[in-house]
């Protein structure tokens, strides 16, 4: 399939673009790379020569935080367009080779990093999960790629497993039979894998009958959510998950953490899909636990970088990383805990804590694992 | 300019849980994704980047059954104009792949035959060198660089200790690519669907002429896990446990 770029003009509303700025002024990666979405926006409705603006490596730098498009006065699909050039891109053959590697992981393996798909659901082992298949319910726990084969993530699954257990929730998971959600994919500009991923997983939940979905990434509740076209079952995030089963009664959030903790909204969950209260309600209702608003939170807060593609991307930006910046306003809170709700934020978070060296000074943690702290489950 | 790429598809072993056949004669294959071997990428993105400079056809083709299908349908959809299956039981006597690809491609008018250096499953590394005996033409090994000028190829061979060995070779003639000598594009995914609708030409070893009955070279008699090394020592506990370990080792190691 071809693509023409003059009907990115009609499809991503160039034409209607006012040149305010507004969305480089917010944009997080100005700073670190010479992306410049109003630049962009402007030479794309006006160019000849779209071949030479699709060769610029900074295309790449774009997490699809989609601060841009939100705050965009005349509604340009300014992150639409991105993905738009990226799909050009992909269909030519022509994406950084990282990027490459993880698109051709994920039509082999079923995960961008290639991991072997039997071993998708090594780390439930122990964990006496229900598998579709050997049996069955309503609940789909549809775990996510990090979430499945990044140790570090792993703790976020192993923790909201037990606590699921302890609130008598019924559910179950893919298993081996799970495959990306393709949000990412979408993002990497492979828009073909992407339809292919969702018809796949569409035809498959509904063959098991699931009749509600709870993700751990806000990337995968993101795609479910708004970008499968058939899909019409209810998709939930944890954190809202969580919330409706303290509020119920179900959790019993006993013991005392004794610490002090900020929270930082993930783009995919906050901005993009207005879950910002339930994980603040969460943490409110952790004993000894005493929260601290960021000054940049809610919708205002500042990307990760993690999303957009960036996590299986090669340089393109340079220096000081988002992450270490967020680190140091949150050392700066004099918090002890800097708490997330993405598998995406707390990978880079791990990274920069380390690099930032702050790493005695502040943990990072993902909500469902204070969550399970103040269980005490032995 | 006319290229034959010659290919396979092969199970990807390298992420897998491997396991061995009751029999003891291959490895199970039937939890394995399978792909084009890796090799095989790279020339025939050769092939395709020597096409785009010099012109002519590049025709893929393969030995397998039915399911090797799927990687002519992705050297297409890489830029092969034209792609052929030998049906054929799969083997792994080098000699015997090498003798019906030269049934196949002999008496054709190809100025390049290229093949991998090796096949990630088996690795023999023979069929590239074996056809071009028995189709009597000059042939290159490990290439890393090619250029064509005046009927014959320029080509740059890796030698052992990071040495490189510079050599004309007249055409027609057949070459082992190496990995490296480029760097492959991205298939996407509706490229390849593309590719599915172009045609792919299946023959049998009878309507290629390939009688022989002469017995095997090689045969797989048993397959084996390496013995585990002594040397090898796995260091037990949490993260932070087995760093401790390791750092006194080395520390060791050095006084
Ligand atoms: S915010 Fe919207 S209107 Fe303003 S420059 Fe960017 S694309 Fe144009
Ligand atoms: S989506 Fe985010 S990173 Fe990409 S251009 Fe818009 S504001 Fe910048």
């Amino acid at each position: 399939m071809k693509i023409d770029p003059k009907t990115f003009i009609h499809d991503y509303q160039l034409n209607i673009c006012i040149q305010c700025g507004t969305c480089t002024g917010g944009c997080p990666v100005k700073f670190r790379s010479p992306l410049n979405m109003r630049r962009l926006v402007r030479e794309t409705h006006l160019t000849d020569n779209f071949s030479s603006i699709s060769k610029r490596a900074e295309l790449w730098a774009c997490t699809t935080c989609s601060t841009c498009s939100l705050r965009c006065p005349s509604g340009v699909k300014n992150v639409e367009l991105i993905m738009g050039i990226r799909n050009f891109l992909a269909n030519k053959g022509e994406v950084p080779s990282t990027i490459r590697d993880a698109l051709e992981n994920t039509l082999l393996q079923g995960n961008p990093w290639g991991r072997f798909r039997d071993r998708r659901a090594d780390w439930a082992q122990d964990l006496g999960v229900k598998i579709f298949g050997e049996e069955t319910s309503e609940t789909l726990f549809y775990v996510g790629c990090a979430p499945s084969y990044d140790p570090r993530v792993q703790s976020v699954s192993t923790s909201l497993v037990r606590i699921f257990q302890k609130a008598g929730v019924d559910f179950a998971i893919l298993g081996k039979k799970e495959s990306c959600c393709g949000n990412e994919i979408r993002r990497m500009g492979e828009q073909a894998l992407f339809k292919k991923l969702a018809k796949d997983n569409t035809a498959l939940f509904k063959k098991l009958g699931v009749k509600r979905i709870i993700t751990i990434s806000p990337h995968c509740y993101n795609a479910f959510k708004n970008e499968y076209p058939d899909l019409n079952i209810p998709v939930q995030h944890y954190t809202q998950v969580l919330v409706d089963l303290i509020e119920a009664g179900k959790l019993h959030l006993s013991k005392e953490l004794g610490i002090s903790v900020t929270y930082h909204d993930p783009c995919f969950l906050g901005k993009q899909n207005k879950v910002f209260d339930e994980p603040r309600k969460i943490l409110n209702s952790i004993p000894g636990c005493d929260f601290i608003e960021m000054e940049r939170s809610r919708e205002r807060s500042l990307c990760c970088e993690g999303g957009g593609g960036r996590m299986w991307a090669e340089g393109g930006t340079e220096g000081k990383r988002n992450g270490e910046i967020r680190i140091r306003e949150a050392v700066a809170l004099a918090a002890k805990t800097l708490a997330t709700a993405c598998p995406f934020c707390l990978l880079t978070f791990e990274d920069s804590v380390k690099t930032s060296g702050l790493a005695e000074q502040i943990v990072v943690k993902d909500i469902a694992e204070l969550v399970m702290e103040a269980l005490e489950v032995q | 300019m006319n290229i034959a790429v010659c290919v396979k598809r092969i199970p990807k072993t390298a992420e897998a849980d491997i396991f061995i056949e009751k029999d003891g004669k291959d490895i199970k294959k039937d939890n394995l994704v399978f792909a084009l071997n890796d090799w095989d990428g790279y020339a025939v993105r050769e092939a395709v980047l020597l096409k785009e400079k010099y012109e002519g056809e590049v025709i893929v083709l393969t030995i397998g059954p039915e399911e090797s299908k799927e990687v002519l349908t992705r050297c297409l959809a890489m830029g092969a104009d034209r792609a052929v299956r030998i049906e054929a039981p799969s083997s792994s006597d080098g000699h015997l792949i090498a003798k019906i690809l030269a049934q196949a491609t002999k008496g054709q008018s190809f100025d390049l035959i290229l093949t991998g250096v090796q096949a990630e499953d088996d690795g023999w590394g023979q069929v590239g060198v074996a056809l071009a005996q028995l189709l009597g033409l000059p042939h290159a090994s490990i290439v890393t660089h090619i250029e064509v000028e005046n009927g014959k190829a320029k080509v740059r061979r890796e030698l052992e200790g990071g040495i490189e060995e510079l050599l004309e070779v007249k055409l027609p003639a057949v070459l082992t690519i190496q990995t490296g000598i480029n760097e492959p594009k991205y298939v996407s995914l509706s490229a390849i669907l593309d590719a599915e609708d172009k045609e792919t030409k299946e023959v049998g070893l009878e309507e290629i002429g390939f009688t022989s009955k002469a017995p095997l070279d090689a045969t797989i008699d048993q397959v084996s896990f390496p013995p585990t090394g002594k040397m090898a020592e796995i260091l037990k506990g949490t993260p932070e446990e087995v760093v401790g370990q390791l750092t006194e080792i080395i520390k060791k190691k050095k006084g």
